[in-house]
């Protein structure tokens, strides 16, 4: 049974949360505020953290910061409707995904098993080869194959590829993708991965961007149905 | 003139009282003795009246010396040759002396002039400096030029336009015949003078723009010497307007940003306060309505309570915005009438919601209080935000207590009651007990909007009454707020 901390500064939500996550078989302990929160996942170890951005004493996003700095724990994180420039600093500060409030709680506990999925599957650091969904990149020998079908990529194309199946299910911002692909000197050309998910989408046969998913003004995920 | 006089008629007695005191001596005195007596009362006419008294007081004293003291005596006759020696060189010293000391009076009355000219410079650039508002300044401008130039009138008008408006006077108002005569011909405003030099307009420019006139009326015409510091206070006048005019710009600008942060921030605040039920209700409705989901009826109760309980709160807000919009839009109507205080609690109880939710809210109403009279929608409204701002803030498991005492009034004045909502929650550090009213989150970080406070606030005032908080006793927050208490009911027979 996986474990569950929501921290929100919403009783209310916190309850409807609560009875929801419960029912679908999770475990469930919550929090009301930032600092809470840290001292939760550091005493009970969660599975996976349920984080509002907009808490009474310590801001969300500094929450995730301070969380990566001793824990790798997927981070998911509540935001409003019209907060994409506070969703892109939850992720750069080492949040995993994001879901807008107000949402559904299928959509939600879907996030959530992503998360979960892709944690489990990162834990082996030693890895020679990685798997998301169909695709396989060949890290020893720098191919990557896509259902049994071995793909015709640049080193670019490789790399922009690799980092987003490392990340796997992850929203991987524009920011960190340019500077982990392109380098540190680069941040601000979204062009250059829109030119290159459109190439990729090509050669994955993925046209609608189903398996390499777009956020608009956020960034890119690789999704694993 | 009258010193001239003066000085003129103390030489001349000084002169007969000294010949009268020599002359019975005269025989055994030498000439030379009388002379420099008689010098004595020169030098003083001098030193009071100034040359011209000098002049008159050595004609007097050259007679009564001639005359009184010089063989043969009674008459001008001038006998030896010696004698006229001594005459003239009487004449000559009592001459310059009178020259000398009447130079030396000029350049006392001249550092005179200075000093005052320099204490006004000196009171005029006092009133200038200093941070004060435009109106304040050109008051204060008009009032020092006034005084420290013995002027009748002084008007400081300012450029609107095309038009020149009188923004100050000190001092007689200026008649239209005497402004006319300043007032600039061709548009363009330069200093002109009227009236023989009593009146006099000099142009204020700042940046080689000129934008106003200074209008001064004397008593007396204005020389050259008067006119050139005039000019000089002119321009200082004028930069420090036209500082006080950027300063009061500035204010401006400042106010407009703050009204224009203040509007998104609280626009972020209502949209936070909005989106929160919201979600709630949004993920206990997506659980009900989902088929296979093993939900006990315990808890499908309980998101159905929750579901009311936000939609209950997403009303309230609501009616909060509207009550705001009201208030800004100042069409707050009331409708008072007599009622007590009790009802009033039972009536924000009741529309807070059910037990769950009033449970730990305990009322502390006495009986026999006076009845009040107001609008018991507004106060209703005044009480369910309190018990909310309390709701949030008190921790889980402590009480929230709802009072009343009655306020006997001062003689004559009015009776009233105080209503209080009592939390043991963090309370309100001193520093934020008045910014707490304003349309203000009560904790920046979480933006939320203080809306229901300061409508809380708003609809106390409307009744005449005042809201504050204070530290409860025992720790927390303690909001109390003032009812008007109704007039006693006349006697029935």
């Amino acid at each position: 049974m996986s474990m569950v901390l929501v921290v929100d500064d919403d009783p209310s939500l916190r309850r409807a949360l609560r009875i929801g996550l419960v029912a679908r078989g999770y475990e469930v302990s919550v929090a009301g505020a930032g600092g809470e929160g840290i001292d939760q996942v550091a005493l009970s170890a969660p599975d996976v953290v349920v984080l509002d951005l907009g808490l009474p004493d310590i801001d969300g996003v500094d929450v995730c910061r301070r969380l990566r700095e001793w824990s790798s724990v997927p981070i998911l994180v509540l935001s409003a409707a019209d907060a994409e420039g506070r969703k892109v600093a939850a992720l750069d500060a080492g949040a995993d995904d994001y879901v807008t409030k107000p949402f559904g709680m299928a959509e939600l506990e879907a996030r959530l098993r992503v998360a979960l999925r892709h944690a489990r599957a990162g834990r082996d650091e030693e890895l020679t080869e990685l798997a998301v969904g169909d695709l396989r990149v060949d890290l020893v020998h720098q191919s990557a194959s896509f259902r049994g079908r071995e793909l015709d990529l640049t080193a670019r194309e490789l790399a922009f590829l690799t980092y987003l199946a490392r990340n796997a299910g992850k929203v991987c911002t524009h920011h960190m993708i340019l500077k982990e692909v392109w380098g540190p000197q680069y941040g601000a050309e979204t062009h250059y991965l829109r030119v290159y998910a459109h190439r990729l989408r090509r050669k994955l046969g993925d046209e609608d961007g189903v398996f390499l998913r777009t956020h608009p003004g956020i960034g890119y995920q690789l999704v694993a149905s | 003139m009258r010193r001239t006089a003066l000085g003129a008629a103390v030489a001349l007695a000084g002169v007969a009282v000294l010949s009268a005191a020599m002359a019975p001596a005269r025989s055994h005195l030498s000439i030379a003795t009388a002379a420099l007596v008689l010098v004595v009362p020169v030098v003083l006419g001098v030193a009071i009246g100034g040359f011209a008294a000098g002049v008159i007081a050595v004609l007097g004293g050259f007679l009564a010396y001639d005359l009184l003291f010089i063989p043969p005596f009674g008459t001008l006759d001038v006998g030896s040759g010696q004698n006229w020696v001594a005459l003239a060189v009487y004449a000559l010293v009592v001459l310059m002396v009178a020259r000398v000391v009447s130079s030396l009076q000029r350049a006392r009355s001249e550092s005179a002039r200075r000093e005052v000219e320099a204490r006004r410079l000196y009171e005029l650039s006092d009133a200038l400096v200093g941070d004060r508002p435009l109106a304040e300044l050109l008051a204060r401008v008009a009032t020092t030029l006034q005084e420290s130039f013995s002027l009748r009138s002084v008007s400081l008008l300012l450029a609107e336009g095309e038009a020149l408006r009188s923004v100050a006077l000190a001092g007689e108002p200026l008649s239209d015949a005497e402004l006319a005569q300043v007032l600039p011909s061709g548009g363009r405003l330069r200093s002109a003078t009227a009236g023989g030099g009593r009146v006099v307009g000099l142009p204020l420019s700042a940046a080689g723009r000129p934008f106003g006139l200074v209008v001064l009326v004397s008593p007396d015409p204005l020389g050259p010497g008067e006119w050139a510091p005039l000019r000089t206070y002119a321009n200082q006048v004028a930069l420090a307007l036209e500082r006080a005019r950027l300063r009061d710009q500035a204010v401006r600008n400042g106010l407009l940003e703050e009204a224009d942060r203040m509007r998104s921030a609280l626009l972020g605040a209502v949209s936070h306060d909005l989106r929160t039920p919201l979600a709630s209700l949004k993920a206990a409705v997506s659980d009900l309505r989902q088929p296979g989901l093993a939900l006990s009826e315990s808890d499908a109760g309980e998101l159905l309570a929750l579901v009311e309980g936000q939609a209950d709160r997403l009303a309230r807000m609501v009616t909060n915005l509207l009550d705001m919009t009201r208030i800004e839009a100042g069409a707050l109507e009331q409708h008072r009438e007599v009622t007590s205080v009790a009802e009033l609690v039972a009536e924000s109880l009741a529309m807070l919601g059910g037990p769950e939710r009033t449970g730990r809210i305990v009322s502390e109403i006495p009986p026999g209080l006076p009845p009040v009279e107001v609008d018991h929608v507004l106060i209703g409204h005044v009480l369910v935000n309190l018990l909310e701002n309390a709701e949030r803030y008190a921790p889980e498991g402590t009480k929230i207590a709802i009072g009343a005492e009655a306020r006997p009034g001062a003689p004559g004045g009015r009776a009233s009651v105080e209503a209080w909502v009592e939390d043991h929650g963090p309370g309100v550090p001193e520093s934020m007990r008045e910014r707490i009213f304003t349309m203000f989150s009560r904790d920046g970080a979480g933006g939320r909007s203080g809306l229901g406070l300061a409508i809380a606030k708003a609809f106390v005032e409307v009744h005449g009454e005042t809201i504050r908080v204070e530290e409860a006793s025992g720790g927390g927050s303690r909001f109390a707020f003032g009812l008007p208490a109704a007039p006693a009911l006349p006697e029935v027979p």
